[in-house]
């Protein structure tokens, strides 16, 4: 009967559909990453289930999670930047030197009288330089990228003493420090930032050809090669995305704090492996995500601002951070 | 109560300007109880003895008075955005003061704007926050307590002539070159002892070596030199050493008052230091919070104390050991002026 | 007639230093047909597809494909040209899913200058036209490539470098790393783009192997090409005194 027949192609058709969704499901689950990436929400939602019983009256409130959201915004722009350096199976060690270097230019930039965005863009551009010369390092000479990169971390420190004289640049302008200040609804300007750089960084790693090539350069660079990418192209352009970013952030930075400091801020870097870490990005290179790092630096930021509020001493705090950091890798590892 | 007359050079002053406090907290009929009071407190990095004292003081008094005490520290030596964070995550909260001492002069501001909005109190210790990026940021600082360096060095610069006599040559050793701290020692110094010769300032960066090597340069270009200052405790040991290769004993002043410089007091290897309370500024801090979060008139500034410590009195400042090792001469010898305490209701 | 042949190579010399890796090598292939070169380790036959592919350029001698003459300077040119190599180490990136993969370094795109975003429909799409088109069943083209088995992985390197209308196909020990069950399929492969049209270089140490798939044979031994024959005119035995030079009559091809 045709009828029949028509029921059973339909029905056989269902089946297959449901196969297929079955297959799908069970092709993610078996994929280590959508494990990582959902581990560092899960460790998110239970620090803020944790905090929120224990300080319910003082962690819960919009001001508080506002507080999060704006501590979260800076490191959350500079752990782009160490995503995709790790992502290559390098790292970035210059990250918070090369910012106190574009805070300092920024400075410089200032005092001449220049206006916020040329003051702003030169900041940029001297991220832009350092990283650029990072990347070139690196793939035209070759030289391992956690020895530039440490050099560099000397190197930027060193010029923005140099240029400030080591002496902070004040930086008092209403329309900065309203980027700090001001917020949309309930989400600081800050964060609305930060977040459109991680939806594009998500864009250009996940929709784009260059996304593509950095992941083959991370992960084989030999079959990358053998591929016809340039390997020395992709590096140049990953760290000087990664400087370029270090120095946007330093514009951030005085819109935060009212002055362009010459001392490098080292809780930058370090805070920006461990969120990398956190969210699940191979330090072998070549497999990573955006949000994964995203969600750790808001978990990391939540942690701090959690056992500062029930009265944690410093000491312990350093502790605990280090805990959830060893702990989270090494979930990461049992489930992959 | 008796002073002991070689030890006190103790001048602390008090600027007569009282803040009065407006609002709410004025207003109520009865004080605050004291285990009511909540106090925030911001520190620098924990990796300073200096601030360690501070932090002593401030959980120590804040037990002595039955407060309740959060005392947080920046998550790094140069973390001023971490630091803000901190106070940010703080703020929100239901504490009746904050006291704060800023990793630089300017990273704090929008914070404390923020606490002033709440209506609530901000003490400032030790380093100043910057009155033009505070009140750019709407921000108000009820009270602050700091040292000051310039009395502390003019008053080693009167004793040391006492010692020398008048028209001798004095070699200078300062820390960084344009540091604030050390330029305010070394200018007190050269008031204190004015109609002396001065040799230097040379610039040692607070390093105990670096200054030895200076002393060795600057004795023998100046064999006549009659005594030295350093503008800390870790240079006037560098110093000591470089004199006692040379062969000479004359007197060495250092400023800050650690445990080792203690020691080498009573060992006579330096002669005298000048020695500041970083606990007495966490104490003092405590208690203007309190006297706010009372209602009460808080006094606008207020310089902690200093003191000389040399052979006469250094078993004394020895015996008065913190529990933890730094700083043992927590609380300054004797009887020293403190505007705040009389004013604390219990 | 030249024509005839898909590729041609004559006389390639290849000197490292005062080395003659090549020694004046003539072979060629025809579309349609499987070649296998075969020879000891040593007898110059990588050298020989690294020539060929573009990898080395050849210290004298020419290449012919379709009758014209070509200059190879890079393994990009060769690929314009219309020749694809599989390597032994297949050059698939683990961490990429199978269509990344197929399409790695042509990646199909839309939009304009340099605002150009990935077309992932397309490439999906195309994926699995070029794997059907060859018969290779893998359960998701959005899978990684780590997960695949190593006869998967073969299928996947070879639809790689088939799919972008490549003339000829040179194979570096395709079955090698594979088990007797996975070294069917991958044969099943060669035979079918051969009747595709392809023409299949292919290097093996697998006798029976090069028996069964080859249409011709070259023998290669101490940078010399030793004999070139019709596979149905030989057999095991032959191949192997040819290879180790027990027989000293060389073949004229």
């Amino acid at each position: 009967m045709p009828i029949n027949q028509k029921a059973e192609a339909s029905a056989h058709a269902v089946v297959s559909a449901s196969n297929k969704i079955k297959a799908g499901v069970k092709e993610k689950l078996k994929d280590p990453f959508f494990w990582s990436d959902w581990l560092v929400v899960l460790a998110l939602l239970l620090v803020i289930i944790v905090f929120g019983s224990i300080a319910p009256e003082s962690f819960l409130t919009t001001y508080n999670l506002n507080n999060i959201l704006v501590a979260s915004a800076i490191p959350a722009i500079i752990v782009v930047g160490q995503t995709f350096a790790v992502a290559t199976a390098g790292i970035d060690l210059s990250v918070s030197s090369i910012m106190t270097f574009g805070a300092v230019s920024f400075g410089l930039a200032f005092t001449r009288g220049w206006n916020l965005w040329s003051c702003a863009l030169i900041g940029m551009l001297a991220g832009l330089l350092a990283g650029f010369l990072n990347g070139f390092i690196i793939s035209v000479r070759k030289i391992n990228d956690f020895i530039v990169t440490l050099g560099m971390l000397s190197i930027a420190a060193g010029i923005a003493l140099v240029l400030s004289d080591g002496r902070p640049v004040q930086v008092i302008s209403e329309p900065l420090a309203n980027i700090a200040i001001g917020e949309f609804g309930v989400v600081p300007y800050l964060m609305i930032i930060a977040f459109s750089i991680v939806l594009a960084a998500h864009f250009l790693l996940f929709h784009t050809r260059f996304g593509i090539h950095l992941l083959a350069v991370g992960g084989d660079p030999d079959s990358a090669r053998a591929m016809g990418i340039s390997i020395v192209k992709v590096k140049i352009i990953v760290y000087s995305i990664s400087g370029v970013l270090a120095g946007f952030a330093a514009t951030l930075t005085i819109s935060r704090i009212g002055a362009a400091e010459p001392a490098a801020n080292t809780s930058i870097l370090l805070n920006s492996v461990a969120a990398v870490v956190l969210g699940g990005v191979s330090l072998f290179g070549g497999r990573a995500t955006i949000f994964g790092p995203f969600v750790a630096t808001l978990l990391l930021q939540a942690l701090s601002n959690g056992l500062t509020i029930i009265g944690v001493a410093s000491y312990y705090q350093y502790v605990s951070v280090g805990i959830v950091v060893i702990l989270s890798a090494s979930l990461v590892r049992t489930s992959q | 109560m008796k002073k002991n007359r070689l030890l006190t050079l103790a001048i602390v002053s008090v600027t007569a300007s009282a803040l009065v406090l407006g609002g709410s907290a004025a207003a109520n009929a009865a004080p605050k109880s004291l285990k009511s009071i909540k106090i925030a407190a911001v520190v620098k990095g924990l990796d300073n003895p200096f601030f360690i004292g501070i932090k002593e003081g401030i959980e120590e008094t804040a037990l002595k008075y039955g407060v309740t005490v959060n005392v947080q520290a920046a998550p790094g030596l140069n973390d001023d955005i971490g630091q803000a964070n901190k106070l940010d995550s703080l703020a929100g909260q239901k504490y009746d003061c904050y006291i704060i001492i800023p990793i630089s002069s300017n990273n704090l501001s929008q914070a404390i704007g923020k606490i002033t909005k709440k209506g609530k109190f901000v003490v400032n210790i030790d380093s100043p926050v910057d009155a033009a990026s505070l009140k750019a940021a709407g921000g108000k600082i009820t009270s602050f307590v700091g040292t000051d360096n310039k009395a502390a060095g003019k008053a080693g610069g009167v004793s040391m002539v006492k010692l020398i006599g008048s028209g001798k040559k004095i070699g200078l050793i300062a820390g960084l070159a344009g540091n604030v701290t050390s330029n305010a020692r070394i200018d007190g110094f050269k008031a204190g002892a004015a109609g002396s010769t001065f040799v230097g300032p040379e610039n040692a960066d607070w390093d105990t070596t670096k200054a030895l090597d200076k002393a060795n340069a600057m004795l023998l270009a100046n064999p006549d030199i009659a005594a030295f200052f350093a503008a800390n405790d870790q240079m006037a040991q560098g110093i000591s050493k470089a004199v006692k290769a040379a062969g000479k004993n004359i007197p060495i002043y250092g400023v800050d008052g650690i445990a080792d410089a203690l020691v080498e007091v009573k060992a006579g290897n330096i002669t005298a230091t000048i020695s500041q309370y970083p606990y007495v500024m966490g104490q003092m801090g405590v208690q203007a919070c309190i006297i706010a979060a009372q209602g009460g008139k808080v006094p606008k500034s207020t310089i902690t104390p200093y003191h000389i410590i040399n052979k006469s009195n250094i078993d004394k400042a020895l015996t008065n050991k913190s529990s933890r090792g730094f700083f043992p001469n927590q609380l300054p010898p004797g009887n020293y002026d403190n505007p705040y305490a009389k004013k604390i209701k219990k | 007639m030249m024509a005839d042949y898909a590729i041609e190579c004559i006389d390639i010399v290849k000197s490292f230093g005062s080395v003659e890796a090549l020694k004046g090598v003539s072979i060629n292939a025809k579309a349609g047909e499987v070649t296998a070169l075969v020879g000891d380790n040593g007898a110059g036959k990588s050298t020989l597809i690294k020539c060929i592919s573009g990898v080395y350029l050849a210290t004298s001698g020419e290449i012919r494909i379709g009758g014209e003459v070509v200059h190879f300077s890079s393994p990009e040119d060769a690929r314009v040209a219309g020749i694809e190599t599989v390597y032994q180490n297949l050059s698939l990136i683990e961490d990429l899913t199978i269509w990344q993969n197929l399409f790695l370094n042509r990646e199909a795109t839309i939009g304009f200058g340099p605002f150009r975003i990935l077309n992932k429909a397309k490439m999906r799409a195309d994926a699995e036209t070029m794997l059907k088109n060859l018969d290779v069943h893998i359960p998701s083209i959005k899978s990684r490539t780590r997960g695949l088995s190593g006869g998967q992985r073969q299928a996947v390197a070879i639809c790689r470098a088939v799919g972008w209308g490549s003339k000829v196909l040179i194979m570096d020990e395709p079955t090698a790393a594979l088990g007797a069950r996975e070294s069917v399929k991958v044969e099943e492969l060669i035979k079918k783009m051969k009747s595709q049209g392809l023409a299949i270089l292919l290097i093996s140490h697998n006798f029976d192997q090069v028996l069964r798939l080859a249409d011709q044979i070259f023998v290669m031994r101490q940078g010399n090409v030793m004999a070139g024959m019709r596979a149905s005119e030989t057999s095991g035995g032959e191949l192997v005194s040819l290879i180790t030079g027990a027989s000293a009559s060389k073949k004229g091809s």
